[in-house]
């Protein structure tokens, strides 16, 4: 008994950093979130390029970022850039890095969504005389979007969880003050438990908020 | 006056000819019906004509201007020309409605108040006024039709385009496209209809088009073509209908 309540004692203590270890997060996740979709539009809108050099560039660029282990871009850019005196942030790095690497990922899931819409719709687009850019914005993008808020906000809870891997290039989130809190007090498995139950907790409000959108803008069929 | 002159389109895949010389014109306010048996080029004509496809030769003069030129504005052009596809191809995101307004708004720049009230117009012009908001995977393949063609005729095009306006519909609707048809013929709108229904062709006022290997073979009213014609082309064509019909 009073061994918890000297947990607790320890959580309120360290309170303050826990929480600003957590807004952290809530920060990094957030603005990945974001860029990693608009840099991912722009991924996808390239893939659609009449432009062939521009279509297998993107393609590449695509199973470049798939493949490489994002802890590895991180180094290199944390422990690798300074060697040609280029500093930044850990925030600026986490910030590129899971960036470039989202945005293959959620072009991925755009081209899915992209290959299940009816091309017809294309061609008559064409044929009313958009211009392509137009046709993209009216047409493909509403409707990739759309089809892809499964895999899109998927992404967005990946991103929660895989942002920790972050401090492993000294960005204090809420894993790295956990981790803190652990070390200080021993009490493993308490201390990991109630991280688990927190990005369990985040991430469950995000998959509730996908099936909500999902909902509110099926295409209807 | 002549709307639309083709002389000598060609269009070849992968140097097989599909369209070998196709000539023929189509006069402000007249109805064509191009026919001719399956694989023939039908569709490959029409998409050909507002370049969808690229011809390999020939001319277009739509309304005066030579549009397979490369300076050509192709996006202008094709503002002016309606075209319904047979699939109907309506933007599957967008209720009917804004089916009808999307080109109002975006390629005229009207405002949503003046868009609204031409779609409505449009869409009770084809009797579809009452499932403006309905999105297109909730309308039956007539509906779709009707409203694909309100969103061809709300830009005022000076020729509208059918491929295949039946083949998608059961009969009893079938019957109603070529009273659509007629209809927008009385109220002057040139037509270019792509079909190898006989019936429709029938009921429809204007000459035949018969389009064989990529070329036109034969251009006359309907009954002519079907009486005893001097082209055999045409006569297998018409014999193996005949039963069916
Ligand atoms: N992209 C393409 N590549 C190669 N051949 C093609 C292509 N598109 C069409 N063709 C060929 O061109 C010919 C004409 O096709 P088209 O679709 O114009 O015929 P159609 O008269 O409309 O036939 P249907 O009555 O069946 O609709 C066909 O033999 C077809 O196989
Ligand atoms: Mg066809």
């Amino acid at each position: 008994m009073s061994e918890a309540f000297a947990f607790l004692n320890d959580i309120v203590d360290y309170g303050p950093q826990i929480l600003s270890g957590l807004i952290n997060t809530l920060i990094l996740a957030g603005t990945i979130s974001v860029t990693g979709l608009l840099a991912g539009i722009l991924i996808f809108r390239l893939t659609l390029s009449d432009n062939e050099i521009i279509r297998k560039s993107t393609a590449r660029y695509i199973s470049f970022f798939i493949g490489t282990p994002l802890i590895v871009l991180l180094f290199l850019m944390y422990y690798g850039l300074p060697q040609w005196g280029i500093n930044f942030s850990p925030f600026t790095i986490a910030v590129i890095g899971f960036t470039l690497n989202i945005a293959a990922y959620n072009s991925r899931y755009l081209s899915a969504a992209y290959n299940g819409i009816d091309q017809h719709q294309l061609m008559a687009a064409s044929a009313q005389g958009f211009s392509s850019r137009q046709i993209f914005t009216l047409i493909i993008l509403p409707q990739t979007l759309r089809r892809a808020i499964p895999g899109l906000t998927n992404q967005v809870a990946l991103n929660i969880k895989d942002s920790s891997i972050a401090f492993l290039i000294q960005y204090v989130d809420f894993f790295a003050q956990m981790q803190e809190q652990a070390s200080l007090n021993f009490q493993y498995l308490k201390v990991y438990a109630v991280t688990g139950a927190v990005y369990l907790l985040l991430v469950s409000l995000v998959i509730f908020a996908s099936k909500r959108l999902e909902t509110r803008y099926a295409i209807p069929h | 006056m002549t709307l639309l002159q083709v002389r000598g389109l060609t269009k070849k895949h992968d140097d097989v000819g599909v369209l070998n010389g196709v000539d023929f014109s189509l006069c402000k306010g007249e109805i064509k019906i191009v026919m001719g048996p399956s694989g023939c080029g039908k569709t490959t004509l029409l998409r050909c004509l507002n370049r969808l496809q690229e011809p390999s030769s020939g001319e277009i003069i739509f309304d005066g201007e030579e549009i397979t030129a490369a300076a050509v504005d192709i996006q202008q052009v094709r503002q002016r020309i309606g075209f319904v596809f047979q699939n109907f191809a309506l933007y599957r995101h967008l209720s009917a409605l804004d089916n009808v307004k999307l080109g109002l708004r975006k390629l005229r720049g009207l405002s949503d108040a003046e868009a609204t009230q031409r779609a409505i117009y449009e869409l009770s012009r084809v009797e579809m006024q009452d499932h403006q908001d309905k999105y297109p995977a909730h309308l039956s393949g007539g509906q779709q039709q009707r409203v694909a063609i309100a969103r061809a005729l709300v830009m005022d095009p000076a020729v509208l385009f059918f491929d295949e306006p039946t083949s998608a519909l059961d009969p009893l609707m079938a019957r109603e496209v070529a009273n659509l048809l007629n209809r927008l013929h009385d109220e002057k709108v040139t037509i270019l209809c792509v079909t190898h229904d006989v019936t429709l062709a029938k009921n429809l006022p204007g000459d035949v088009l018969f389009l064989n290997h990529g070329r036109v073979e034969a251009e006359a009213p309907i009954s002519e073509l079907m009486k005893n014609h001097a082209n055999e082309n045409v006569r297998a064509f018409f014999e193996q209908k005949a039963p069916s019909e």
